[in-house]
Formats: C-alpha cells, structure tokens, sequence
C-alpha cells in the first residue's frame, strides 16, 4: 500500500460566478464580457469623489434563484460590507461584498461520482463586485489596467470541506456550471473568466476526524488547472507530512506551465481586510412573497430535466445525462422533439450526427444549417418508414446539410431514396438474389439462418437502399424457406 | 450688515428694478475681493457668474416669470461639493487639478432653479478639523476678528456668508461642521435629517453621518434651499423617500412648543460661563413666552465623543482609500512602483489631521480591535439613538450650545488634536442620532465674538424646526457687531 493511500484529501471550494446581468451591480454600466479595455466604465466604477454604489436589483433575484436551487435558507435581512485592500484594479481600494450577513445560508448541491450521488454541502452564498482586470508582462515595465470588469456582480458560493479528490472537484464544479447556466445567471464560461474557482485544500490521515492545515490555491479558471493544481499540492502536502515536516497555512498560486503550486503569501502576511458594514447600501430586507415569486418563475433544474426525460420520454441514462449537459442542448431536445414527437429519434440524431457536427464546425446546436422544422420532418420520414434508417443518416442528411433550405421529403424523392413497399417490386428482387446466389440458399436452408442479413443486403443493393426493410425481411423469409 | 439678508429682499429689488443679476455678482465679486485676507475662496468663477447673471437678466427682461424659484440667489460651495467641469479638491493635495465630471444631486437642483454659483470655498481638508486650519490652502479667518478661526470644517461657508460675499452657502455636516461654523461666525446653519438630502457628489467623509446642510442670514433662505435640495435621489440609495413639506410655506409656529435642554450640557466643565448664561437667559425667555421648557437627564454626553471619532474615523479610513494616485489627483512623482505611488502619493498627498484620522480608523478597523473599538461604538450609537430619540417623543425640541465656547484663535488647537474633537460634543450628537438640528447667533460674548445656539428636532421635523426657529430668531434679538 502506497503512502499516498494512507491520506485522505479535504477540499473545500469558493466557486466565483459572474452574474449576466446587463449593467454592474452598482451602477449603469455595461457588465457584458470584452469590449475596448476601459470603455464599459463610468465615474461610479472609476470610484470618483463623491460617487455611491447604488443596488443592480437583478443580482439579489439571481442570488435568490441560486439558493432556491441549492436548497439554501433565503436570508431575509442580509447586508453588504466593505473588504478594504489596495490594488491597482480596485477602484475604491475596498470592495464591496457580503462578509456578516450573506445572502443565502446552508444548502447542498449533488453531484455524481463514479455512478454514486454525493451531496456536497453548501456553507453559504455571498454577492459581491468583481475587481478590474491587470495585465502584466515581464519584458514591460509597465502593468496595464482594465476597469471593463470592475463591478460586475459576483456570486461567491462557500462549500463545506466535503470533497475528496479532483475527480469529485470536477464532477462538483461542473454540476455547478450546468446548474448556473440552467437558471440563467450567469453563462458559466471559464474561459472568459464567468466562473473561477479557489481551492482550500488539506490531508489527513485515513480514517482522522480532525481537518488537516489547509492550503488555499488561487484564481483557478479552468477546470484540468484545478485537477492538476489538487494533485500536485496533495502530494507535496503527503511528502512534506511524510519527511516530518508541516504543513503551515498559505495561500498559494497556481503554475499552469509547471504545474506546480508555490506560496503567494504565509499567514503571518494575510491581509487584513478590515470588513465592517458598507453605509452607503441600506440593508436588503426581503419579504417571503418575493422570495415565492422567484420560486414561482424558477426555470427547470438540471435534475428534474434529466429525471423528466427518462420519466417522460424514456429515454436511457446515458441519453438524458448527455442532453441535460448544457441547458442549451436539453433545450434543443426539447424543440426538436415537439416539432416531431420521436424522442429516441431525436436524441439519436443530437447525440450521434448534431453535437458531433457542431463540435467539428465550432457552431451551436441553434446554428445548425437545418432547422428544427426540417429536422423534424426528416424524423417524421425515418419514422414512417419512408427512408431507412442508414440511407437517412448517410445519404439523406449530408445532402440536406448541403441544401438547408430544401423539403426533406421533396430531397428524399428526388434522390430516390424513398423506400417502396410495392409487393411486385420487392419479389423481383427477392427472386433475383435466390436465383443469384444457390451455394448461400442451400447453406440457410441447412440451418444457417444467420445468412438472413447477406440476404437482406444483397437486395437493398440491388433496390439501392429502396427496399422497404420489414416488408423485404418478410418476403425474404417466405421465399427461402418455401 | 449684509446687503441683503434673505433671498426675498434681493428678489424684490430686482422685480422693482433697483437690483439686477449682473449688479448682484458685481456687488459680491467686489466683497469677495475686499476680504481676499480672509482666504474664503479657493477658487472664485467670476466671469461664469457674471456670464449667467447677464443670461438671467436678459430672460427676466423678456419675462419676469421665467426665472426659476433662486433668482438672484448667488451661492458658494464648499470644497467638497461635486459641481460638473468644476475643481473639487477637499481641501487637499490629493487631489490636485481634480475636475469633477457631475454636479452633486444638491447642486444639480439648486442650479435647476437658477442659483449663481460664484465659487468655492475653503473648509478643513476632507471635512476633518474645526477650524478650517487644515486645508491645504491655508486658513480662513472669522471676519469679526481675524486673528480668530471661523470654525470648520465648513469655515469658509460661514465666513462667505458672514463677510456677505455671497448669500448662502452650502456646507457638510458630519459632526458639526455647519452649525459650528454657522455659530462661531454669528449666521444660521442648518443640519437636515440624515438622508434628506442626497449625499450623491459629496466627497465622503463618514458616510453613515455626512449630511449637506446650509449656511444663511435667514431662516427664510434656509428653508427655501433646503425645499429645493431635499427629497429621492436614485443615486444616494441612503437618501429618504419621505415626502418634502414645502418648508418656506410652513415657516409660521402655531402654539406652544415643549423643549427639553440637558443639565448635564449646561452645566458641562468645558462649557464658557457665557454661553452658559446666554443659554439660560434664552430658556428663560421662551418659558416667560409660554413655552414648557424642562431639565431632562441625558448621561451620555460624554460617550458621544469618542464613539463618533471611532465610527467616523473608521469610515473615512476606507473612504478615502480611492485616493491612491492611480487614477486621479496627486501621484507623487518619485514613485517607481505601485506601492511606492501608493505610499508616497498618499504620504505627500494627505495632511496631519487626515493621516491621523486614517491612522486612527484603519486602528478601530482591525482584526483584533474590532469588537472593542467598532461594535462598542456602534452600541453606543444605538444607545444614544434610542435614548434621544425617546426625548423627542417627549418633546418638540432640545436646546443646546452649538459650542463649548466662541470661536478659538489661529493655531490654538492645531498642536491639541483631542481638545478639538472634545469641541464638538453639542453637535455630534445630531449625527450619530441622525437628526435635523440648527445653530442660530443669540449673543455676543465679552471677547466680541459670536455665541451660538442649536435646537435638535425629530428626524423629518425640519417643518417644525425651521418654524420655531423663525419665531426664536423674530423674538431674541441679536445684532453683529
């Protein structure tokens, strides 16, 4: 047993979403992602003489609909504070956050772990304003500032030391994605920073009840930085407990191109950040008849979308785990399967041949070149029998893709690929494959009926794919074992 | 005496066509000119004002009711007061050359009905002193004697009015700094209610207490400006959404008042025996006039004090964080990196009074010392809210010294930090409670200066305040030197 087996890691996650709101959460301006550097800015987030913060509404009703979903407890009397530091992309040199009274209390989001459901426990969720942006380079003397970001409004969701490894840190952060983009608070991107993450982590020995020191690893925005990140500072804290050292609190940086961690400050330099409550923001007292409002207008939740499509439209695990992975393609589901109601066949045709597609042409599921409209129609044919299966997928859908604008049945009928059922037709080319190949019939008719598909192929060439399969398969039968 | 001493008095000259706008600002550019020792102004708009006078008087000419409710009211600013493509500075270094891209919401509205901004004047920088000694332009000096401070830190609003450069004055208050001054310089200063006006481009100080107040000859005037500036501002989410009675149509005081006034106070060890017998008289008097004027046991007096300085001081620390040199205002130009800007910006840029107050809030402020500094201040506060506001269920009003005593000489505090905030113990009390109060002249002391008196209301009784100030200020008589 490996001295690496005999610990147990601890992890505890602040998760920082950036809301998508349209203006910051205190002032007018442009809270969207990008634009010139230091144009969505206005003398309030510049922190000018004489400027106050004045509350953006929609990020408590996005912080609200969150606790919901996380099964927190609303907090009705919660309040702002000040966290005072220095920064060059701090305007202020405080940030306005909630450190006493947070907005959301407790609460738990599940997750799935190697095929088992793990709650992950919630300590609390806070609304803040997110700092500018410094851009440093080391062949410049110079930093460069980008106040585009300054006061956009965050949630910072606090859990509980409860996860053990970096595959649950995915697993937690990427249920917390799915479920941010759900409510629609936020798009979740971490590659434009909507969503980063810091990573409290500690060990301790098997089977311990006690935490071990934590370490904190910083601004962690993408999800292999934070696996890479967790592995390699639980095993520096293993060796260094190993070599009779000990672990001291620090808040440590993470190298994406070493991918080590290295300290950024001790405890001892901690910041103190001073918080006290911010004056110029009243307290937020919320009554329960908003509270049921927002509760009123939730939107779906992953889970009961996962749980709707195999309740409702039967589909299998792996079909609803895949389509509920992003709201925008459940939602696509959805659309696709009231314009034709086939919802295996819709899932197949996503799963197997749109998201593949999409993925290869860096477009959205919305971005498809046929519509919702065709491609249910293009169902409707596979599903009336008039197109097989395999000619739809491979001969009838490219050709659609090339011609969006065309009716799936007119393309269909024009490529001769409507499958005929005439009775004349298919015993013509059933008797010309008996009479083609005698060595084979007297082979099924020794007992080999496996040789049933040689046969059904031979006759979907000779019909160039025309053949109506059940009826062929039937006549087929019939002839060869008159 | 001033030229004019209210609003009403200049606007009948100008509708009977002895007085025009132009000859208005002419007359107190002149004044302003004459008392340039005062150092009053740091920065004077004297061919803007005349541009607008000249404006108005055309638009008057053409119609004589055109003109908004302030025509021919010619103001000034204190230095900590946003006014759009105007400098703002607080008095200080840091922010040297700064240009304020708004107009404060109060501004904003008095400049709506026609006011004349003629400049801005001195205070103590960032709001913080009582003597106006603090600024980076030097002090402003009492016109009565000016070997004496007009108090602070709205010092050169009091003395612009008392000098008669301009007709009002708008000032801060956080703990006093209007109705001191107002007192030391023998006018009328004016606390609203916390909230009342937007503190929106107001340079913040201790936000939780700053109010923007006025500084008058009249009672009248008082009330008109705060009419205008009072009421909602989407920009100050503090500010009230309590209707504005229209206070210069209320300024008659039916019946009889009931006033409360503190032994503890009156008979307070730092208090001059003269204000203490001006004070008495006056509660006399009003008693005399039917008035039920009675003793009530206050006995926190002496906790306002360091509770205010502890709560103030711990907001102005982070207020005046944005002044780092990065943005805006004074950069030191010997700093080679962020915390170099950061430090040397702020060490050259901020005054004595300014870095002991951020000293002193960032103190109260950290890990370790919160609870025993902040939170107790914040119970005491509580303590001091409920226990004043349960007086004025009781009560119209209490009576008390605007001051411990007349103005001081130039330079008599500056090396006694603690003596000067321990002045400010009659007026802090309206701050940390939140209340309207007043300071109004009563009586000239033996030493020729000014005495002072300040009336405290309920919060949004500025009706009844004003009113019953407009009866005291009619019956006691009171004339400057």
């Amino acid at each position: 047993m490996s001295v690496y087996d005999q610990y147990e890691t601890v992890i505890g996650l602040e998760i920082h979403v950036q809301l998508a709101t349209q203006s910051k959460a205190f002032c007018g301006d442009d809270a969207s992602f990008g634009g010139e550097p230091n144009t969505h800015i206005s003398t309030i987030s510049l922190g000018h003489p004489g400027t106050l913060p004045r509350l953006n509404k929609k990020q408590v009703a996005y912080a609200v609909r969150l606790g919901l979903a996380l099964e927190s407890e609303i907090n009705l009397h919660s309040a702002f504070d000040r966290k005072n530091y220095f920064y060059a992309d701090l305007p202020k040199g405080y940030q306005i956050t909630q450190d006493r009274s947070p907005i959301c209390i407790g609460g738990q989001l599940k997750i799935m772990v190697d095929d088992r459901e793990k709650a992950v426990r919630i300590h609390h969720v806070h609304m803040e304003e997110d700092a500018g942006k410094s851009m440093h380079d080391s062949d410049d003397p110079y930093s460069y500032i980008d106040l585009n970001r300054a006061g956009v409004p965050l949630l910072e969701i606090v859990s509980e030391p409860d996860l053990r490894s970096a595959e649950e840190v995915d697993a937690y952060m990427s249920a917390m994605r799915q479920l941010v983009q759900y409510l629609g608070i936020s798009d979740g991107n971490m590659q434009e920073g909507s969503m980063r993450c810091d990573c409290n982590v500690s060990v301790r020995p098997k089977g311990s009840d006690q935490l071990g020191e934590r370490c904190e690893i910083k601004n962690l925005n993408s999800m292999r930085y934070a696996r890479r990140a967790i592995a390699f500072e639980v095993k520096r804290q293993i060796d260094l407990i190993e070599s009779g050292g000990r672990v001291s609190q620090q808040t440590l940086n993470f190298d994406p191109v070493t991918g080590e961690t290295s300290p950024l400050r001790d405890k001892e330099d901690a910041h103190d950040y001073r918080y006290f409550p911010e004056p110029d923001l009243p307290p937020i007292i919320l009554d329960e008849s908003y509270v049921q409002k927002i509760r009123e207008d939730q939107p779906a939740l992953p889970w009961e979308l996962y749980a709707r499509l195999q309740e409702e439209f039967d589909l299998s695990d792996y079909d609803a785990t895949l389509l509920t992975a992003e709201l925008s393609t459940a939602q696509y589901f959805l659309q696709l399967n009231a314009a034709s109601p086939h919802p295996k066949a819709a899932a197949n045709l996503i799963i197997n041949k749109l998201l593949p597609y999409c993925q290869e042409e860096n477009i959205e599921l919305t971005e498809f070149p046929v519509g919702i409209a065709g491609l249910g129609k293009f169902i409707q044919l596979i599903e009336d029998g008039q197109v097989s299966n395999t000619i739809a997928y491979q001969t009838l859908l490219p050709e659609l893709i090339e011609q969006p604008g065309t009716e799936p049945l007119e393309l269909a009928k024009k490529m001769q690929l409507i499958q005929n059922k005439d009775e004349d037709f298919l015993t013509q080319l059933v008797e010309e494959v008996i009479a083609a190949n005698p060595e084979k019939v007297k082979i099924y008719r020794g007992g080999k009926k496996g040789l049933l598909g040689f046969f059904m192929g031979e006759v979907m060439k000779r019909s160039k794919g025309q053949a109506e399969p059940k009826a062929t398969n039937a006549l087929l039968r019939e002839k060869l074992e008159a | 005496m001033p030229k004019y001493s209210s609003l009403q008095q200049v606007q009948q000259a100008l509708h009977s066509g002895a007085e025009s706008c132009e000859g208005l600002v002419s007359y107190y550019l002149q004044q302003i000119e004459q008392h340039a020792d005062l150092n009053i102004y740091v920065e004077v708009y004297a061919e803007e004002a005349k541009e607008q006078a000249r404006k108005l008087d055309q638009r008057f000419r053409e119609n004589p009711q055109a003109p908004g409710r302030l025509h021919g009211m010619v103001l000034s600013l204190k230095d900590v007061l946003c006014y759009e493509g105007h400098g703002v500075t607080a008095g200080s270094r840091i922010l040297e050359g700064f240009e304020s891209q708004f107009s404060a919401t109060a501004v904003a509205r008095l400049l709506e009905e026609d006011a004349i901004v003629i400049g801005r004047v001195n205070c103590d920088e960032f709001a913080m002193g009582s003597t106006t000694e603090t600024s980076v332009y030097g002090p402003s000096r009492n016109a009565d004697n000016p070997d004496y401070v007009p108090g602070g830190s709205s010092g050169g609003s009091a003395v612009a009015v008392q000098a008669d450069t301009c007709l009002a004055s708008l000032g801060t208050d956080t703990g006093g700094s209007v109705r001191q001054p107002a007192a030391f310089c023998g006018i009328i200063g004016v606390k609203p209610t916390y909230g009342r006006i937007s503190r929106y481009g107001l340079l913040a100080y201790g936000s939780s207490f700053d109010q923007v107040g006025v500084l008058v000859n009249s009672v009248e005037d008082a009330a008109l400006l705060l009419e205008i500036m009072a009421g909602p501002d989407e920009f100050d989410s503090t500010s009230s959404q309590t209707p504005v009675p229209p206070y210069s149509e209320q300024l008659d005081f039916a019946g009889k008042a009931r006033i409360a006034y503190f032994p503890t106070a009156l008979e307070h060890p730092s208090l001059d025996p003269e204000v203490r017998a001006a004070s008495q008289q006056l509660i006399e008097q009003l008693r005399n006039e039917g008035h039920t004027i009675e003793a009530v046991d206050f006995d926190y007096l002496d906790y306002i004090i360091p509770a205010y300085y502890v709560l103030t001081t711990a907001e102005a620390s982070s207020n005046l964080s944005r002044y780092d040199g990065i943005r805006y205002g004074y950069r030191s130009g010997d700093a080679h990196s962020l915390m170099d800007t950061y430090k040397k910006s702020r060490t050259e840029g901020f005054g004595t009074e300014v870095k002991r107050r951020i000293m002193l809030g960032t103190f109260v402020l950290s890990a370790g010392y919160y609870d025993a500094y902040y939170t107790k201040a914040q119970q005491v506060r509580r303590l001091i809210q409920e226990k004043t506001l349960s007086i004025l269920e009781e009560y119209d009003f209490i009576l008390i010294p605007a001051a411990p005593g007349t103005a001081w000489k130039l330079g008599d505090t500056v090396d006694d930090p603690v003596a000067m905030y321990l002045a400010d113990i009659f007026t802090v009390q309206a701050n940390m409670v939140g209340i309207p109060a007043v300071a109004f002249p009563l009586a000239t002391h033996s030493n020729g200066l000014p005495i002072g008196l300040q009336l405290m209301a309920g919060k949004f009784e500025e009706a009844r305040l004003l009113a019953f100030l407009h009866d005291v200020v009619e019956s006691v008589t009171y004339s400057r030197q």
